[in-house]
């Protein structure tokens, strides 16, 4: 999967934002959005919020995982914890990174935010890549991994699946050599 | 009898029209009737702000509006500016570094000196190089005690400004504007406002003045004629840094060419006075000459000139001649540019006759001339008719 996919599965998540114009309930597909009226917050998925931030026809609420003090609990939580802790949303790294960047008026102290969310990420990428070391050195068969989310399984999952085959052919290769000879001429 | 009154009526309602259409004056800036237009819409923003902010500060760099108009209109924007910016920033509330931050200042009127060298932008503001008659020896003597008298060593000063000590950079301000009252500079600082984003980009609404008309009056070729205002317009915004950036460094170089120009004139007395006005001519083969073929940069010169000129000169009569600018346009259609600039004096109303008077003395000695820019003073002229042209132009003023 591209990284664009999963930031596109991402967008589907609800956020609450506060109107500046009205509007009656519309129904997509995807389900029906409440009616619009301006000042009172409405719950929309992010795509929706983000395009009508750029239009500046709303005002962005910051999730309320999105604070300072509660990311710091989660992430020295994370630092302590040898396994992956539950995270805050399924799709904590999108979100943060398109809030930030398209309504970092709308959330305080989003600079703090950002470093804080990145520390978590690093760290559990950091697990990952301990994990998948150590699954690869003892020649597991299975290994099974809690709370980890579809953009950090998507970083490392195309790369340690291809690793794995080509160590497969490799490892397949060096059996014959040992119970059959080379053919010579 | 109704006829000689018809007659009458005519010949007043000729009189009225004439009266109406012979000075030329600019009015409030459109860039703040139309964030005006915005606020009473409730669609104003920050950055639409910021582009009424330029409008009005280039209508105040290119002399177009009185300094009595000037500070009102920025006491008018300054309330805007409040309105727009002042979060309540404390430890719970602080804004992310990104956010564009417009703030008022009073500050220097030097020249782009924070992208620049202190060096640089005090030789290259006309302001300073005017008082301080730069093109002479002793006007660099005069420079250099100014220096002095601030304590701020020459290495220091022919640095990059943001490479200058922290500790000369604290109270600059002050002590530029107290030893420029000591040298006769009274207006040394000036009411206008600045941008803030991110680390590192802060820019005076003079300096993306500057940048904005280098970029549209840059003398590269290009496909279509209308190439240079898009790319003027694109680095109004935010995620256009580069662009500006460019224009920042085609600013300095047509500074820097507008002085040397200056310099030149004086020094080889290029300007003369025909009677009625003053006229100077740049040459072919003047360096730099193709950077002021276009209106606005030639207009600039001209200014710039003839405020040095009057600096510079002891005949009385002559401070209070306008000066009339030619310089070569294209080499294979043959053409000038001819500027008028009104006289210079402290309390004028920026009210310019000559688009008037050009046409009026194209017409009289059919000369091929082509008046079709923004600013009626500005024309083209066919060099071959330039002399019956200013001929027919000072026997039309005198």
């Amino acid at each position: 999967m591209d990284a664009a996919e999963v930031e596109f599965l991402a967008e589907k998540e609800l956020v609450t934002i506060i109107p500046n114009f009205s509007l009656d309930k519309i129904y997509l597909i995807g389900g029906d959005l409440g009616p619009f009226n301006p000042g009172l917050p409405v719950e929309v998925p992010l795509w929706l919020a983000i395009n009508l931030k750029q239009r500046q026809k709303c005002r962005l609420l910051p999730p309320e995982w999105m604070d300072v003090e509660k990311l710091e609990k989660m992430r020295d939580h994370e630092r302590k914890e040898e396994t992956f802790t539950p995270m805050p949303s399924p799709y904590y790294m999108e979100l943060t990174k398109l809030l930030l960047n398209h309504a970092s008026d709308n959330i305080p102290k989003a600079d703090e935010i950002r470093t804080l969310v990145k520390d978590m990420w690093d760290t559990r990428i950091a697990k990952l890549r301990v994990s998948a070391d150590s699954f690869v050195r003892q020649q597991e068969a299975h290994a099974k991994l809690d709370n980890l989310t579809l953009m950090e399984i998507n970083t490392s999952g195309t790369f340690l699946t291809q690793a794995l085959n080509h160590m497969y052919k490799l490892r397949t290769n060096l059996q014959p050599l040992e119970s059959t000879q080379s053919q010579g001429f | 009898m109704r006829r000689r009154q018809r007659r009458e009526w005519e010949a007043r309602r000729r009189d009225i029209l004439f009266d109406y259409e012979q000075y030329e004056y600019h009015g409030t800036s459109s860039a703040m009737v139309m964030f005006e237009l915005a606020w009473m819409l409730s669609k104003d923003l920050n950055d639409m702000l910021w582009w009424a902010i330029v409008g009005l500060t280039d209508q105040w760099v290119q002399d177009k509006i009185t300094q009595m108009k000037y500070v009102t209109d920025v006491g008018v924007l300054q309330r805007h500016v409040s309105r727009h910016n002042h979060r309540n920033e404390d430890e719970e509330n602080t804004l992310s570094v990104d956010c564009t931050r417009i703030s008022f200042e009073y500050d220097l009127r030097l020249v782009l000196y924070q992208h620049w060298s202190l060096h640089d932008s005090l030789c290259n503001t006309s302001y300073t190089a005017a008082r301080f008659k730069l093109w002479s020896v002793h006007g660099q003597k005069r420079l250099q005690e100014f220096l002095a008298d601030m304590g701020l060593p020459l290495k220091q000063v022919k640095q990059k400004f943001q490479a200058m000590d922290i500790s000369l950079k604290e109270n600059l301000r002050e002590m530029i504007e107290e030893s420029a009252n000591k040298f006769g500079m009274k207006d040394m600082r000036v009411q206008t406002f600045s941008i803030h984003f991110g680390f590192k980009h802060k820019f005076l609404a003079s300096d993306v003045v500057f940048a904005t008309m280098s970029l549209m009056e840059s003398p590269e070729k290009d496909g279509s004629g209308t190439d240079h205002f898009i790319q003027a317009l694109d680095s109004l915004s935010r995620s256009n840094l580069d662009k500006l950036y460019h224009g920042l460094e085609l600013a300095k170089k047509q500074l820097r060419a507008t002085q040397q120009t200056i310099a030149s004139c004086l020094c080889t007395n290029l300007v003369i006075s025909q009677g009625p006005f003053l006229y100077c001519s740049l040459m072919e083969g003047t360096p730099d000459v193709m950077l002021f073929s276009r209106p606005a940069s030639l207009s600039l010169l001209s200014k710039h000139l003839l405020k040095s000129f009057v600096c510079s000169t002891k005949n009385r009569r002559c401070k209070l001649l306008p000066l009339v600018m030619a310089a070569p346009l294209s080499m294979e259609h043959g053409t000038v540019t001819v500027v008028g600039i009104p006289p210079e004096t402290d309390s004028s109303d920026r009210k310019n006759f000559f688009g008037r008077a050009f046409e009026k003395a194209a017409e009289s000695t059919s000369s091929r001339m082509l008046h079709n820019h923004f600013d009626l003073s500005v024309i083209e002229l066919k060099a071959e008719d330039r002399s019956k042209f200013l001929d027919a132009l000072i026997s039309l003023l005198s």
